[in-house]
């Protein structure tokens, strides 16, 4: 009987601490490998280096940061390669997820096809579109630099001055080298948003666009009053998704245009690489990593709040 | 689901058997006894009772393509290695871990600071030293390196270019490697000029031949590691500094601004092919087919440019250093001092390479033994300054020895001897953000904006550097 | 039947939309590979030509290609060997030395993470527990300070724990540890939402039948977890794959190092020819598409569930 008891109670203590094991090692794995090295970074934002070793400098780091004229120039390409790159990306996407929402024999094909590049590393497609824009011998070098293509002397996408900037100091138009930094990367980021809009349109009833059409609207009004407002959501999370990895990729800029010509495709992240991994000043860039790691938070919040409010409405 | 767990499962399958295959290929890569990475040295077998001498070098002795950009340095790992092993056979045993030329600074960095393993011997040189001072990274050699006989055999400029803010000797120079720039004798039938103003009317003159003067690292690539080429080299020509010796910077002065009034001429005008602003040392090529007649940069460049076509037709296609060494012996390629105004004296850039000892080495002494070796054995000092160093020897003995009357070798002699060369960096110790914050200004006037002024831009520059002094 | 035929028109042009599209987003592919078949005389070129079949008399004519495996060999470093089972011996490190390291890195990581997202996701989807949702949230917020900065802490642990020479250690394990927590979160999230689609019922109904917790969660959850779990074993063996910095930089001894830290050193070497530096790229990207190919349904199926449940 008493034994019977323990064993109850033994059982029962292991089915309500059975969440507590379950999670125990991703916790602790994580305590290691991601929360530690953030209190750190932290920890390192308030220090600098001198031959004797670190040394508190309070807002020192800060300070210097902005105090640098490539920081304010690179918030400005950085805006510039996140709307081009997250409204180019979803545009292009939304077309090709309609053009797949339909039964077609090979769109088994097409999507293969269409997702390749998302597996290839962002390091590689940054010299794969090197490559097609080497001056004088890439593929695309030799129908851009004709001068009766873009007099007088041709374009060379990688050395091309920027145009000057309409409004003050803000670099739009952008320089064809940011122009380009922004297809590559687009191109590697469109299977991803074209999958995620082409599953949340299979999700609309067909019924629901054939009684519109039988009602008389025309494919334009089916997109913009049908298929638009009830994917906007997904739209938002890929928005955000985009932002957030544009945010934080560094791998193409740093093979593509190494932040060049001049400093026309210098964006936060690669001025963070910049700093801690070229020019060694850490306590620098833990300061810029933590005003990145900021505008990632507003991110993730954001995401959040709308899947939840997704989850809810469901 | 099936379907794809079967092939997953044979995509899985595959790849054991392509590790599985590769092992047995590569005993060499599975060292046997984690404790002991001497045993991933395959080339000789190590004795016992010999210890470990551990280098980074930007070198790997393993890659034997021959057609690998870094063979020589390769080479010279292969070849000398062995020698060293048996030359101390029994008291060390030679490992050195190839390290990538752009990284191998910060990761030593990262190492000192972290308390990670370090090597006990760096290849390094000046370019490093104001880096790894204010890291603590380096041992300070003043001491053990005046004892040594070899000291007093050295360039006492060579010697400047290891010396840290504090006086310190931060590393051993063996090579200088001075800059200059690579002509193609029959792109001047007048010779190549000697003022800017002269230079200016033969770019013209090439101009209408549907050539370039000059090709030269223009871009900001590498965080403006152009600065401290043709940038400085013409800065240095006009009389410029870009410091006061105080650890400031002094960009914004009436000879730097003259000097970068004239590349922008050169760059605005058209004598500089596009392609010298694409970065990844693209700007070779328009020297290479001879479509850009002048090509400042450092002496060890003849070892990249290749293969070559000279202006009469000549094909120099070895493919490998010997290419710009056969040019320059054929009377094609000449070497000339850089173009400086009335009355100066042309200026370039110099570069000292050799050894450092990191903080923290295991075995300091290992180190120590290796460097004596290549200072006191003749015949190794000039195979390393030859090799890996790519320059002059520091040791004048050595300068004196028959390696270094080649013809290359005492074209450029001849040719430094009308030049005054010196650091770029100067007191400054806050090399690489100089760097990127100069050749930024400099790129910005010279080839985005032409209108913009000279002097305000390389103000700002100046201001931002010193704000962190 | 005017009405069909416009159906039938209609398909045409969207497949011929689609076939544009696809040709268009494999251009970059396509050129790197043909780069990768020329030989340096072919590349330098100044106009350049697409395939390098022209000759002095014609522009194109395709019994005078010169294409050229100058690239591969290079990376391959093909030597002939004795007493292997093959005449040829690959010698080139990346395919010898990284890629094999890439492999054992990549599946290693895929199934620790397989297993402990499924834990954790399990359990956050089946228990409600004090800071549930806190401790959710903060799994993914967390990951956003930059690695670049963090990546000097990892360091210091990899070198403390090479110093404790603990038996066994090395710093294959480390960096495996360190990609586990680099691809978790997002994993957890991914799994949670699996588990999270599948009815609670079907627990209990298993439970009521005999079954213990464990033997249902065995029996009943994982299978129809499956394909969620293998979601989460191809995204995080993808990213592993296309990993670089990490890799770089937390293993001291180069024949650990994975393939990317291969393409990278490869490049250090060999700038100038990109005919050798195109096959690297081929050859490092080839097993993931290839990969991907077979498995691209589970891969569909992970990146909608990592974007809507993440």
């Amino acid at each position: 009987m008493q034994q019977t008891g323990i064993r109850r109670r033994a059982k029962r203590w292991l089915r309500d601490s059975l969440p507590f094991w379950l999670l125990l090692p991703t916790i602790l794995i994580l305590l290691a490998v991601q929360v530690y090295p953030a209190l750190y970074t932290v920890w390192l934002s308030f220090q600098e280096r001198n031959p004797a070793g670190w040394e508190f400098v309070g807002g020192a780091n800060f300070r210097r940061l902005f105090g640098m004229g490539l920081f304010g120039e690179s918030i400005g390409h950085t805006t510039v390669f996140l709307l081009g790159y997250a409204g180019l990306t979803l545009v292009i996407g939304f077309v090709i997820a309609l053009l797949l929402n339909r039964k077609l024999r090979f769109s088994g094909l097409y999507i293969t096809l269409l997702f390749i590049p998302w597996v290839i590393a962002d390091i590689i497609v940054g010299i794969a579109f090197r490559l097609l824009v080497v001056p004088d011998y890439g593929l695309l070098s030799g129908i851009l630099q004709n001068p009766a293509l873009f007099p007088p002397n041709g374009l060379s996408i990688l050395t091309a001055v920027p145009p000057r900037p309409w409004i003050g100091d803000i670099p739009f138009p952008p320089a064809p080298a940011m122009v380009y930094l922004i297809l590559a990367s687009a191109w590697r980021a469109l299977p991803f948003v074209t999958l995620l809009i082409l599953a949340a349109m299979q999700t609309i009833p067909s019924e629901l666009v054939e009684s519109s059409r039988i009602d008389g609207a025309n494919p334009r009004q089916v997109i913009r009053f049908i298929i638009i407002p009830l994917i906007l959501p997904t739209l938002v999370v890929a928005l955000f998704s985009l932002t957030l990895s544009g945010m934080n990729g560094v791998g193409m800029v740093f093979s593509l245009t190494g932040g060049g010509p001049g400093s026309s495709t210098e964006v936060l992240s690669y001025m963070l690489y910049s700093i801690g991994w070229r020019q060694l000043e850490f306590g620098r860039a833990a300061a810029l990593a933590l005003l990145i790691a900021a505008v990632n938070w507003l991110l993730i919040g954001g995401t959040l709040r709308l899947t939840r409010v997704e989850e809810r409405s469901h | 689901m099936k379907r794809l767990s079967t092939l997953l499962f044979v995509g899985l399958l595959f790849a054991l058997i392509v590790s599985a295959c590769a092992a047995p290929a590569a005993p060499a890569s599975q060292p046997a006894a984690p404790a002991e990475p001497a045993a991933a040295e395959a080339t000789s077998p190590a004795p016992a009772e010999a210890q470990e001498f551990v280098t980074w070098y930007q070198y790997d002795e393993n890659n034997e393509d021959p057609a690998s950009d870094e063979r020589v340095g390769n080479e010279y790992l292969r070849d000398t290695i062995p020698v060293f092993n048996e030359a101390f056979a029994g008291k060390w045993h030679w490992v050195n871990q190839p390290k990538a030329w752009d990284k191998m600074a910060a990761e030593l960095v990262a190492a000192v600071q972290a308390g990670a393993d370090v090597p006990d011997l760096f290849e390094g040189g000046s370019g490093q030293v104001s880096l790894f001072y204010k890291n603590g990274v380096m041992q300070d050699l003043t001491e053990w390196a005046s004892a040594q006989p070899w000291y007093a055999d050295m360039d006492p400029n060579a010697l400047l270019g290891c010396t840290g803010p504090d006086g310190g000797l931060y590393c051993i120079p063996v090579a200088q490697r001075p800059h200059l720039v690579y002509v193609w004798k029959d792109r001047f039938p007048n010779g190549f000029p000697k003022t800017p103003e002269e230079f200016l009317v033969e770019a013209e003159r090439l101009k209408g031949e549907g050539l370039y003067a000059v090709t030269f690292f223009g871009s900001t690539a590498f965080d403006g590691e152009g600065l401290t080429r043709a940038v400085w080299t013409t800065i240095a020509s006009f009389g410029g500094n870009l410091d006061d010796g105080q650890g400031n910077m002094t960009l914004n002065t009436p000879e730097n601004v003259a000097a970068v009034e004239f590349l922008r001429t050169l760059v605005q005008s058209g004598y500089v092919p596009e392609i010298a602003f694409a970065g990844g040392f693209q700007e070779e090529n328009a020297f290479k087919d001879a479509s850009a007649a002048a090509f400042p940069t450092g002496l060890f460049g003849y070892r990249y440019v290749n293969p070559l076509t000279a202006p009469n037709g000549t094909e120099y296609s070895k493919g490998n250093q010997e290419d710009m060494l056969d040019a320059i012996e054929a009377g094609d390629v000449m070497l000339s001092p850089f173009v400086a105004p009335e009355g100066m004296t042309p200026g370039c850039g110099v570069e000292v390479s050799g050894f450092a000892i990191p903080v923290g080495a295991k075995n300091p002494e290992g180190a120590k033994a290796y460097i004596d070796w290549i200072m006191t054995d003749a015949a190794q000092n000039s195979d390393w300054v030859l090799r890996p160093g790519g320059g002059f020897p520091t040791l004048k003995t050595t300068q004196a020895s028959a390696d270094f009357q080649t013809p290359f070798y005492q074209e450029a002699a001849e040719v430094l001897s009308q030049s005054a060369c010196r650091s770029w960096y100067g007191s400054m110790d806050r090399k690489a953000e100089a760097q990127k914050l100069a050749m930024g200004a400099i790129y910005k006037v010279i080839k985005e904006d032409p209108t913009a002024d000279i002097a305000t831009e390389l103000q700002a520059a100046q201001d931002e550097y010193n704000a962190g002094n | 039947m005017p009405r069909i035929s416009r159906k039938r028109m209609e398909s045409l042009l969207v497949n011929a939309a689609l076939i544009a599209i696809c040709l268009f987003a494999l251009v970059p592919i396509a050129t790197t590979l043909l780069i990768s078949f020329k030989g340096e005389r072919d590349i330098v070129r100044n106009p350049p030509n697409i395939l390098p079949c022209d000759t002095p008399t014609s522009a194109f004519d395709w019994r005078e290609c010169r294409w050229a495996l100058e690239g591969y060999e290079r990376v391959l470093a093909a030597k002939p060997s004795e007493g292997g089972l093959f005449p040829l011996a690959l010698t080139g490190n990346i395919v010898r030395v990284y890629i094999p390291n890439s492999f054992m890195y990549a599946l290693t990581t895929s199934l620790l993470v397989v297993l402990l997202a499924g834990m954790a996701g399990y359990a956050f989807s089946r228990y409600r527990f004090r800071g549930h949702r806190a401790l959710l949230v903060s799994i993914l917020a967390i990951t956003a300070v930059p690695l670049l900065t963090n990546l000097l802490a990892l360091y210091q642990i990899g070198a403390t724990l090479r110093k404790a020479q603990i038996p066994i250690h090395d710093d294959r394990i480390f960096l495996i540890v360190v990609y586990i927590g680099f691809f978790l979160p997002l994993s957890v999230w991914i799994a949670k939402g699996f588990f999270d689609a599948i009815p609670r019922d079907l627990d209990e109904a298993a439970l009521i039948d005999g079954c213990s917790p464990f033997g249902a969660l065995m029996r009943i959850i994982i299978p129809l977890a499956f394909p969620g779990l293998m979601a989460v074993f191809l995204l995080t063996f993808v990213n592993v794959w296309n990993e670089f910095i990490a890799g770089y930089l937390l293993v001291a001894k180069n024949e650990f190092k994975p393939a990317m830290f291969g393409l990278y050193e490869f490049l250090g070497q060999n700038i100038i020819n990109l005919q050798v530096v195109a096959a690297a790229c081929i050859l490092i990207a080839l097993p993931i598409v290839i990969l991907f190919i077979f498995a691209r349904r589970a891969f569909f199926s992970a990146m909608i569930e990592g974007a809507v449940k993440g």
